[in-house]
């Protein structure tokens, strides 16, 4: 195996939260917005069936082929041709999802704070600070992430907290205004993020225990839950119907907050843990994309790789979109059928060819051997 | 080469049964030593005898009451047998035979006096060392309110001694090895069997084994031999003066490594919560424990990170600072003619400075200097406009936090690497420091000292070791020993020792 190390459930559970999350936080209040209107905290809760499913579906997958990842098992899933090429989309999906992402961060960081940076610096100086934590392998970004993770949702409540005098509960009636359609068109853009989960199947072979770590990606899936509908009703108790035409809702909600005088302005504290949890979401999706690469190409070892494809990284996030407007109109329209195609419908139809494979192979080896074979 | 190898063909060589070959050979290899004394003499008038010794680093009053008056009284009927001597004569406890001349020399510079006597192969050893030593003080730079005052000294045996004379089971066991082509300096392991892991005092032994130098005059040398990622900032061991503290870490499972010569004992593994803690964090009440412990994370955060927040905010985030403050933190630097990262660097690398002159200047002279660095960084620079009187106060603060770190090398690693992290916070911003902060992370992460990882009980979480990391539980709840590996002595203490008005009942 590429991977040595081992890593626990809990510690797989903290590396996908923020996976998911982190930029659900800038963009998906006033995406879910535009569709929804106030009923747009319920979209995540419609949304989250996508996650419990995926997380099912890598489940199911690796119980077939334990620890294999998907690159690997797609290519006996599907043959060896067939295989390699579907291991070649995600890989070049990861590719470009990891660019979108480090666009997304480059986008933030300039417009928030970094006003006259280059974006290559704001995004390389990113990729350089995760492609360390790549090379240290898995057990190292579980580690880390148990050290960054807590302290990045702990300051998030807080800032909820903060925010309570501000919020005026009637944004949220009337509840359903115009029956459920809204808030399930809604929906489709954050199942795509919830798609993310299949990244669990990249991960599920290196944790020590498989069946605890499908509990806790069920868990994983309801902290994300909560975090989104957490994020949206603040969005929409502040703004109200305001809030699709904000680009970073949370961002403005952190300028919301003035305790005495003393604490406001937090927007840059907001910026510092939204970095924190961003890092941990493009180490998670540069990892996969480092190991995915090595066992595609059948390499002995990630690690040489790893500098390469980050520098690859770097460019396809300059090069993703023309602005921060083209990358939120991509996430909002054509990329959610993108990625929910790839990472819920692929993964669903590699798992149909696997069991159909084995049924076949079970069936021809009770044939020839006249005894059922035991997995 | 040849020239060396010849000399170990030598001294491995057995003694010869003639005095006056092993004389003459005693002799060359202690050619120009004027240190070394030959003491010939007769025992009982008859048998011809040398004495060996190192000038100093033997007791005189007893050679001369409990080896020589012995010897040169004796009746002599027959040949002298050395064991009859041992047996008979000589009133000393610690004796022994010895054969080769390697024997001879190491014994000798041991500070054991040697005794050679003609048609005998053997020679006698007796271990009466004794040489001038510092008496037991207490530790300067471990002090302590509350609890033993004793420290680690620079003679070896004594250190074992204190050790001992805290853990009397024989359970404490000791191995002793020799680092050090020249030197040939004593370095002891120190573990407790049935609590430390076995493949620990494995690793250890075979990592002290492998170094190859010619001497070993303090315990960094070892640290720096025997260190899991050599080039890490981070201390992977600790080292201290205090037995108490090696005394606490051998009943944890960990090994001390004692090296003569130094009063620093290293122990190993270590995490780096037990470089945030100080004895007395066990001492006093484990609330006043608890709330120290969480002063000194506080402050290690503010002695890593506020002067580059302080030029980061002043370049990038000015609009964090409240209203009032800006106009007279704006006020205070109107003067200034540098940006507030060459500000910054200006009065760290001074504080530095001064830090370090204050440790090499003799005492007396030290307070001069600290009172001409309080008038140079504080006053003038600010009356010159050099530096504004917040930057002032923010090195200060960081000075003082980093006194509150209980590890000298831990504060080390704060203060190299504050450097950095203020050039980042000039060129990005809040963004630099969150990078930064992200670095050290990772890279703590990667850490491992011995196999066990660096931030353990925290990355990977072990939910039965946080309450000696995060806060200091009562003495009574820490009834599970903290572990390395999975094999371990897992009992520490039974349940149900709280104590409480009902057990008067019992």
């Amino acid at each position: 195996m590429l991977e040595q190390g081992k890593i626990s459930p809990v510690q797989m559970a903290l590396l996908m939260i923020p996976a998911i999350i982190a930029t659900v936080l800038l963009l998906v209040p006033s995406i879910t917005a535009k569709h929804a209107h106030h009923d747009l905290w319920l979209s995540p809760i419609w949304a989250c069936g996508t996650g419990f499913f995926v997380v099912f579906l890598s489940y199911k997958l690796n119980k077939l082929f334990p620890e294999k990842t998907i690159i690997e098992y797609s290519e006996h899933a599907l043959g060896k041709i067939l295989g390699k090429l579907v291991g070649g989309i995600f890989l070049f999906f990861y590719f470009h999802a990891t660019g979108i992402m480090v666009r997304e961060y480059g986008e933030f960081v300039s417009g928030a704070a970094l006003f006259h940076t280059p974006m290559a610096v704001i995004i390389g100086t990113m990729v350089l600070v995760c492609s360390f934590a790549v090379l240290g392998g898995l057990e190292v970004m579980g580690r880390a992430s148990e050290i960054i993770v807590p302290v990045v949702i702990l300051l998030y409540i807080l800032l909820f907290i903060l925010l309570i005098k501000d919020l005026e509960v009637k944004n949220l009636f009337p509840i359903m205004e115009k029956g459920i359609r809204p808030s399930l068109m809604g929906s489709i853009v954050p199942q795509s993020w919830y798609s993310e989960f299949i990244l669990v199947s990249f991960l599920l072979p290196y944790v020590t225990n498989q069946k605890k770590g499908f509990k806790w990606g069920l868990i994983a899936v309801f902290i994300v839950l909560f975090l989104m509908v957490l994020t949206n009703i603040m969005a929409l108790l502040l703004f109200g119907n305001l809030t699709s035409s904000l680009t970073y809702p949370v961002m403005v909600a952190a300028r919301y907050i003035s305790i005495a005088d003393f604490l406001e302005h937090l927007e840059s504290i907001v910026m510092a843990i939204w970095i924190a949890g961003t890092f941990i979401k493009i180490t998670v999706f540069y990892y996969v994309l480092a190991l995915g690469t090595a066992q595609w190409l059948k390499l002995s070892d990630y690690r040489p790789i790893v500098l390469p494809i980050g520098f690859l990284i770097l460019l396809q996030g300059l090069w993703a979109a023309r602005d921060l407007q083209e990358l939120s109109h991509f996430l909002a329209t054509s990329g959610a059928i993108y990625i929910l195609s790839i990472q819920v419908v692929l993964p669903f139809i590699l798992l149909l060819c696997a069991s159909i494979r084995k049924k076949l192979g079970q069936r021809k080896g009770n044939k020839q051997n006249e005894t059922p074979v035991n997995h | 080469m040849v020239l060396v190898e010849q000399q170990t063909i030598l001294s491995k060589d057995r003694l010869s049964i003639h005095l006056h070959d092993n004389v003459k050979k005693l002799e060359s290899i202690y050619a120009d030593c004027a240190d070394i004394k030959f003491r010939y003499f007769l025992i009982g008038n008859e048998s011809k005898a040398v004495l060996i010794y190192v000038d100093g680093m033997s007791n005189v009053e007893e050679i001369d009451n409990n080896l020589l008056t012995p010897l040169m009284r004796l009746e002599l009927e027959k040949e002298p047998d050395i064991h009859a001597l041992i047996e008979n004569t000589l009133t000393v406890s610690n004796i022994k035979e010895i054969q080769t001349y390697d024997d001879v020399v190491s014994e000798v510079s041991s500070g054991n006096p040697i005794i050679l006597i003609d048609h005998q192969s053997k020679g006698i050893s007796a271990g009466i060392p004794k040489w001038e030593k510092r008496s037991l003080q207490e530790p300067t730079t471990e002090t302590v309110v509350r609890g033993p005052r004793d420290g680690f000294i620079e003679t070896l045996s004594t250190n074992i001694v204190l050790l001992r004379r805290k853990i009397r089971s024989p359970k404490l066991k000791i191995k002793s090895l020799q680092i050090g082509r020249y030197s040939q300096t004593q370095v002891v392991i120190m573990y407790i069997e049935g609590i430390a892991d076995q493949t620990l005092i494995e690793e250890v032994q075979n990592r002290l084994n492998r170094i190859d130098i010619d001497g070993i005059l303090e315990s960094g040398y070892i640290e720096e031999f025997i260190k899991d990622h050599p080039y890490s900032p981070f201390p992977l061991m600790l080292d201290t003066e205090r037995p108490d503290i090696a005394a606490a870490s051998l009943l944890e499972g960990n090994v001390v490594i004692l090296t003569d010569g130094t009063p620093f004992a290293l122990i190993a593994p270590t995490t780096f919560y037990s470089l945030l803690q100080s004895p007395e964090d066990y001492y006093e009440g484990f609330i006043i424990g608890t709330l120290i412990r969480w002063l000194r994370y506080v402050f290690l955060l503010v002695a890593l990170l506020l002067p580059s927040v302080y030029v980061a905010i002043l370049t990038y985030h000015q609009e964090m600072i409240p209203t009032t403050l800006l106009i007279s933190v704006a006020k205070s630097r109107e003067q200034i003619p540098f940006p507030a990262l060459v500000e910054a660097l200006i009065m760290e690398v001074s504080f530095e400075a001064l830090r370090e002159a204050g440790i090499r200047l003799p005492k007396n002279i030290g307070s001069a200097v600290s009172i001409v660095g309080a008038l140079v960084i504080g006053q003038a620079a600010v009356s010159a406009g050099l530096v504004s009187a917040p930057m002032v106060m923010a090195v200060a603060i960081t000075g003082i936090a980093s006194f509150l770190i209980p590890r000298y090398s831990a504060s080390i690693v704060l203060r190299i690497l504050r450097f950095p992290i203020m050039f980042l916070a000039g060129t990005l911003g809040l963004v630099g420091i969150m990078l930064a902060l992200l670095t050290i992370i990772v890279h703590m992460c990667t850490l491992r000292s011995f196999g066990v990882p660096y931030l353990q009980p925290l990355a990977p979480i072990r939910n039965s070791e946080l309450k000696d990391s995060i806060i200091r539980a009562p003495w009574w709840s820490f009834k599970k020993r903290p572990h390395w590996t999975d094999d371990y002595n897992k009992v520490r203490q039974p349940n149900g020792q709280q104590p409480s008005p009902l057990k008067g009942k019992e």
